[in-house]
């Protein structure tokens, strides 16, 4: 993966650094929360640009993922006192060991034998926090934050808010995860993936262990969801309700209406998706709905984009704004 | 001992509702090649449209009967709008690829499922109701004791019992049956054949259909009804499925009665909490020891 470090991946990463920085000098709180959640998803997302569009292996599970950074970070924080940045790559380690475990399983596994083992692992993994209450806190989870801004970052850049303190911790994570994804992609892992999800036997006749790069594609995108999980728990609590398998659909619609095999796709997924509630507010403000069809109508929404994306424009948002352009496939 | 009875009956019945719910999703897996996420949600809504005609004064059996006829038609709804476009989409970039051509139907069935729960969250404003049960839910009484079993379980495992019938006779005596067979089992030589495969395609989503929405109404008078909660009911339908062999009718049936059971026993002996971990346990040592199920053919794992 570092082998093939590209100073333009590098250029891009500080680019998105900045432009994020930028918007959340400029945008309210509640908006620089939703950012916050936009950058975390975009992570979690990543993990499914991974593994099913890099490598064809699906998963309804980078939730339960998720859950396991979380829980991870949240235990560390409590039990070990350490800083929100060291639990955070703690949990990410932790994460990687999970989807190993995972992966050893999931590479037997295809299509929809793989779908729906991992959509019973979304459901299975958050009830064992109620099944072991006293460490995982049960229905009600265990409270945690990013702690207070760093006196010499508020000294360099002025009064920091609450949300924009959150914004600004996870940040460097997600440009991280970022520069990490676009490696991969223009590697030679990246390539062998994508020969694994084109053709498995071919794959294999040239010299590629296909078991092996499933599995490895697992550790990988479970050390994405991990990074995600621990950053999306440490905004207040983790619990069953914060990690439910809405969360795993929600990132699995994300990454299919940005564009499955697109870095820039997640990124647009993750902001659709999050942003996609307030979008529908705004427009439909003014028309008195009741109240149950405004709660439905972002649901409904994102159902009818996901199949009008799925048979129409499979290759998402970032497939339709690069049609005219050679594709990496 | 009368513990264990009881454990025993509730399992069979809902033992039975699992294996409608695995018949119709080894049905469109055999007749179209696609794991149906939105087959419970067809049903859920099915079911809303016959619990809203009882409440409105329609006798129940009227309701069970217009619920299949909406189950049927929302099957095939679903495959002439969405599964037929997009199988014709093969030779896209997306799908170019045996991984990619099992995942992306999949997905879209999510999507499906997505907009049934949010149309009946809009149209019934999503309050959780109850659906009646056309006979009594109450231990029956025999002679002064109170059996293990109520008349309700019994009703299912009846109706089940005469569906499972009325199946196998269609599949084995019927002349539609055998084109479904021959589809299911060499789509090609089908049609060369003068099978009519994408109308037999269809009709398995329609009998699927109508199989989900029987199972949707005979779960829900001990669920209750709301827009999400058959999901579970999907989850073990799948794990039945795989269990028994995600091509093999008879094994789908077989994994729906073994997981009620086990599922029941879970519920009386330990804690309804355990029920997830007991699936996925279940689930896992299915697939690492006997990955094709316990009737399943070897190729059907299509790779």
């Amino acid at each position: 993966m570092f082998k093939h470090f590209q100073k333009g991946n590098a250029i891009k990463s500080l680019i998105f650094f900045a432009l994020i920085f930028y918007f959340g000098k400029v945008f309210d709180p509640y908006n620089q929360g939703q950012l916050s959640v936009v950058l975390i998803y975009f992570i979690g997302i990543l993990s499914i640009t991974l593994l099913t569009g890099l490598s064809g292996q699906i998963s309804l599970g980078q939730g339960a993922l998720m859950a396991v950074g979380g829980y991870t970070c949240a235990l560390v924080v409590l039990n070990l006192g350490l800083s929100y940045w060291q639990s955070i790559i703690i949990s990410a380690v932790v994460s990687l060991i999970a989807g190993w475990l995972l992966g050893i399983t999931a590479a037997r596994l295809s299509g929809p034998y793989l779908a729906g083992t991992t959509l019973v692992i979304a459901l299975a993994i958050p009830s064992l926090a109620t099944r072991f209450e006293s460490v995982f806190g049960g229905d009600v989870g265990l409270s945690v934050d990013f702690g207070n801004p760093p006196e010499w970052l508020s000294g360099a850049i002025g009064e920091i808010g609450y949300e924009q303190w959150q914004l600004f911790a996870i940040l460097p994570f997600a440009t991280i995860a970022l520069f990490l994804a676009l490696n991969i992609f223009k590697s030679r892992t990246g390539r062998s993936w994508r020969a694994v999800r084109d053709h498995e036997i071919a794959a294999s006749l040239t010299g590629i262990n296909v078991q092996r790069v499933k599995i490895f594609t697992f550790v990988v995108a479970s050390g994405f969801a991990g990074l995600a999980g621990a950053m999306y728990g440490l905004r207040g609590i983790v619990g069953p309700s914060v990690y439910p398998v809405s969360l795993s659909l929600a990132l699995l619609t994300g990454a299919i209406l940005g564009g499955l095999r697109s870095i820039a796709g997640a990124f647009f997924g993750a902001a659709l998706v999050v942003f996609l509630p307030d979008l529908i507010d705004k427009i439909t403000g003014g028309w008195e709905l009741a109240p149950q069809v405004g709660d439905y109508l972002p649901a409904m929404v994102s159902g009818i984009l996901l199949i009008l994306t799925v048979v129409l424009n499979p290759a998402g948002i970032a497939g339709a704004l690069h049609h005219h352009k050679p594709r990496h496939k | 001992m009368e513990q264990f009875l009881s454990a025993v009956f509730a399992g069979t019945a809902s033992g039975s509702i699992y294996a409608l719910v695995a018949l119709g999703l080894v049905l469109v897996w055999r007749g179209a090649g696609v794991i149906n996420f939105a087959q419970m949600g067809q049903a859920m809504f099915s079911t809303y449209v016959a619990s809203t005609m009882i409440i409105n004064g329609y006798s129940y059996w009227i309701a069970f009967f217009v619920a299949l006829a909406v189950g049927t038609a929302l099957g095939t709804a679903v495959d002439l709008l969405v599964m037929r476009p997009l199988s014709g989409k093969r030779s896209s970039a997306m799908l170019a690829s045996p991984a990619m051509r099992g995942t992306v139907p999949v997905i879209a069935s999510l999507g499906i499922l997505g907009i049934l729960q949010a149309a009946a969250g809009m149209i019934w404003a999503a309050e959780e109701r109850g659906f009646p049960a056309p006979v009594n839910t109450l231990g029956l009484t025999i002679g002064g004791t109170v059996m293990p079993f109520t008349a309700f379980d019994l009703f299912v495992i009846g109706i089940v019992l005469v569906t499972l019938i009325i199946t196998t006779i269609f599949f084995q005596k019927t002349g539609m049956g055998l084109a479904m067979r021959a589809s299911a089992l060499n789509p090609e030589v089908a049609r060369l054949s003068g099978i009519r495969t994408s109308s037999v395609r269809t009709l398995s989503w329609a009998i699927s259909g109508a199989a989900s929405s029987l199972a949707g109404l005979l779960v829900t008078p001990n669920t209750n009804l709301s827009p999400n909660t058959l999901d579970l009911i999907l989850i073990i339908g799948f794990t039945a499925t795989v269990i028994g062999g995600l091509d093999s009718l008879p094994g789908g049936v077989l994994g729906g009665f073994i997981l009620g059971l086990v599922i029941s026993f879970v519920n009386v002996y330990s804690s309804p909490s355990d029920i997830f971990l007991a699936i996925l346990a279940l689930l896992l040592i299915v697939l690492l020891v006997r990955p094709q199920g316990i009737l399943g053919s070897k190729e059907a794992r299509r790779v």
